[in-house]
């Protein structure tokens, strides 16, 4: 009894399919370009989070300490630094590395910088990194308070703009992804309610002889997850083919870091399709109750 | 006794009062005319039977069971014991005649071979052997009726309600159909059939129920007054 009329749901569901073929079309076709726009603004997304991870991740503080300071005050300093709340690791600079880095900074190996100097004016420094980057500016003023600290500097000002922006980039893609979601399933809902209306002499019949609504019901449903299916794995097709050959053209010019991650973009796939399908689920009970109501 | 109704009253939610303190009893296996002009409220009692609309008052039995306080998810069950036959036909164009028939079955969870048995069956019995395979376009308004009254027959109605169903037939095609329906009705099948046409009542001598702005105004045994 179950079997059969799983079967017979099949059945129906692919002949409905087959036999208004431009209804089909139409709403495969709404749902693949609706997936297609709500996957380029997520793979947007991810790789505006991952350039703005990279610029976050690149925030930490330095702190330069004081002259004419004993080992073990030096190893005291790093201690109570490390102990801080959300102090990733820390890093002693010596001033010697310190003025090689500088000398290297300006490139040229034959051009000795102590020399010229006559002593190294460069003090020693931590270089600390937080855990949450966002906690820099307030592990920064405990660090400034630690006796030995002469000065830390984390670019102040300069890095909350940065979260600012951040902020606000994350925020509005994400409006932009709901935005489109909720578009997504009102246009499906549409073009099924379509396919839907030019059944309704059918269902009307299939109600007065006495069916039960979900013996109704699923055949629609199937075909929405069949339409959802389908028109998700198309665009997905479509994406991957369009962000595979933008990554091997493009991945090496630009500065910006291209999310090439297989895992983040399987996991991405794997989403958009199962969004199809709830889309053309969605689409179809919202469309559907208004003409079992007989 | 088949159906009862008592007192029942059907307004409309724009106010339109389109039936008004209806009471009739119909007996198993009897066969009855619902006539009365157009709005008179025949559509509206006959959506009663099957509850395609409650009553605003009052009380229907179909069996010995009030249909007025029926759940929705009971509503199938009274509708396969009620066949409907219409007046437009309402046949699937893209389904083949014994398609047509064999839809009313599946959508009842029948298994197949019971529905080759019973399409077989009524097919014989409304007399369209050799057009199982014809699709309702290559077959005429009578032929389309028969196969219309086919698929109300296959669930074994106790029940049959036919509304206005010669009425977009011409005058020989519909006495054919009320022959059908005759047959129908006197191997044990309960016959209602909503109509205009004054001739097929006249030359029945059955039972006739006139309807008049909502309410019963003659309920005759043989219909010779009222014709």
């Amino acid at each position: 009894m179950i079997l059969r009329n799983v079967m017979y749901f099949w059945r129906e569901a692919w002949k409905s399919l087959r036999r208004n073929k431009v209804l089909t079309i139409a709403s495969v076709s709404t749902v693949s370009i609706c997936i297609l726009i709500l996957g380029m603004a997520v793979l947007m997304t991810v790789n505006a989070g991952s350039v703005m991870k990279k610029l976050e991740s690149d925030v930490e503080m330095v702190a330069f300490l004081e002259h004419a300071l004993t080992r073990s005050q030096i190893s005291q300093i790093e201690e109570k630094i490390s102990q801080l709340d959300g102090v990733k690791s820390v890093k002693f600079v010596s001033r010697d590395t310190a003025l090689a880095r500088l000398g290297k900074s300006y490139g040229n190996k034959e051009y000795d910088l102590k020399s010229t100097l006559g002593k190294n004016p460069l003090p020693h420094s931590f270089e600390v990194k937080a855990r949450n980057p966002h906690d820099v500016p307030r592990i920064a003023s405990k660090v400034d308070k630690i006796d030995g600290v002469y000065k830390v500097n984390y670019g102040q000002g300069v890095v909350e703009r940065l979260f600012a922006v951040t902020k606000w980039v994350r925020a509005i893609s994400l409006a932009f992804i709901v935005l489109l979601s909720l578009g997504a399933v009102f246009l499906i809902a549409t073009t099924i309610r379509l396919a839907i209306y030019a059944r309704r002499k059918e269902i009307y019949l299939m109600k007065l002889i006495g069916a039960t609504d979900w013996f109704i019901r699923w055949p629609f449903f199937i075909e929405g997850i069949l339409l959802g299916t389908l028109g998700a794995l198309l665009s997905i097709l479509l994406l991957a083919g369009a962000y595979s050959s933008l990554i091997s053209n493009m991945g090496s010019v630009y500065f910006i870091p291209l999310v090439t991650g297989g895992p983040i973009l399987g996991r991405l796939y794997i989403a958009l399709l199962a969004a199809g399908t709830v889309l053309g689920v969605a689409g179809t009970s919202i469309s559907l109750n208004r003409f079992l109501d007989v | 006794m088949l159906v009862q109704f008592y007192n029942v009253s059907k307004i409309y939610s724009n106010g339109v009062k389109a039936l008004d303190d209806v009471s009739l009893k119909i007996e198993r296996g009897e066969f009855l005319f619902l006539m009365g002009p157009s709005g008179a409220g025949k559509s509206t009692l006959i959506k009663l039977f099957f509850r395609e609309e409650a009553p605003t008052r009052g009380q229907i039995f179909i069996a010995s069971r009030s249909i007025v306080r029926m759940k929705r998810s009971e509503v199938p069950r009274l509708r396969r014991n009620i066949g409907i036959v219409f007046q437009d036909f309402k046949l699937l164009e893209n389904k083949t005649a014994s398609e047509n028939i064999a839809f009313a079955m599946e959508v009842v969870g029948a298994n197949p071979k019971e529905i080759r048995q019973r399409v077989a069956e009524v097919i014989e019995m409304v007399g369209l052997k050799g057009r199982e395979k014809s699709f309702p376009g290559e077959l005429s308004g009578g032929e389309q009726q028969r196969i219309g009254i086919a698929r109300a027959l296959a669930n074994r109605p106790l029940l049959l309600i036919a509304d206005e169903p010669t009425g977009n037939l011409d005058i020989d095609t519909s006495r054919e159909i009320m022959e059908l329906l005759f047959d129908i009705n006197r191997k044990g099948t309960t016959v209602i059939m909503a109509t205009h046409a004054r001739e097929l009542v006249k030359a029945a001598r059955k039972r006739v129920i006139l309807l008049d702005k909502g309410r019963v105004v003659a309920d005759n045994p043989n219909g010779e007054s009222i014709v």
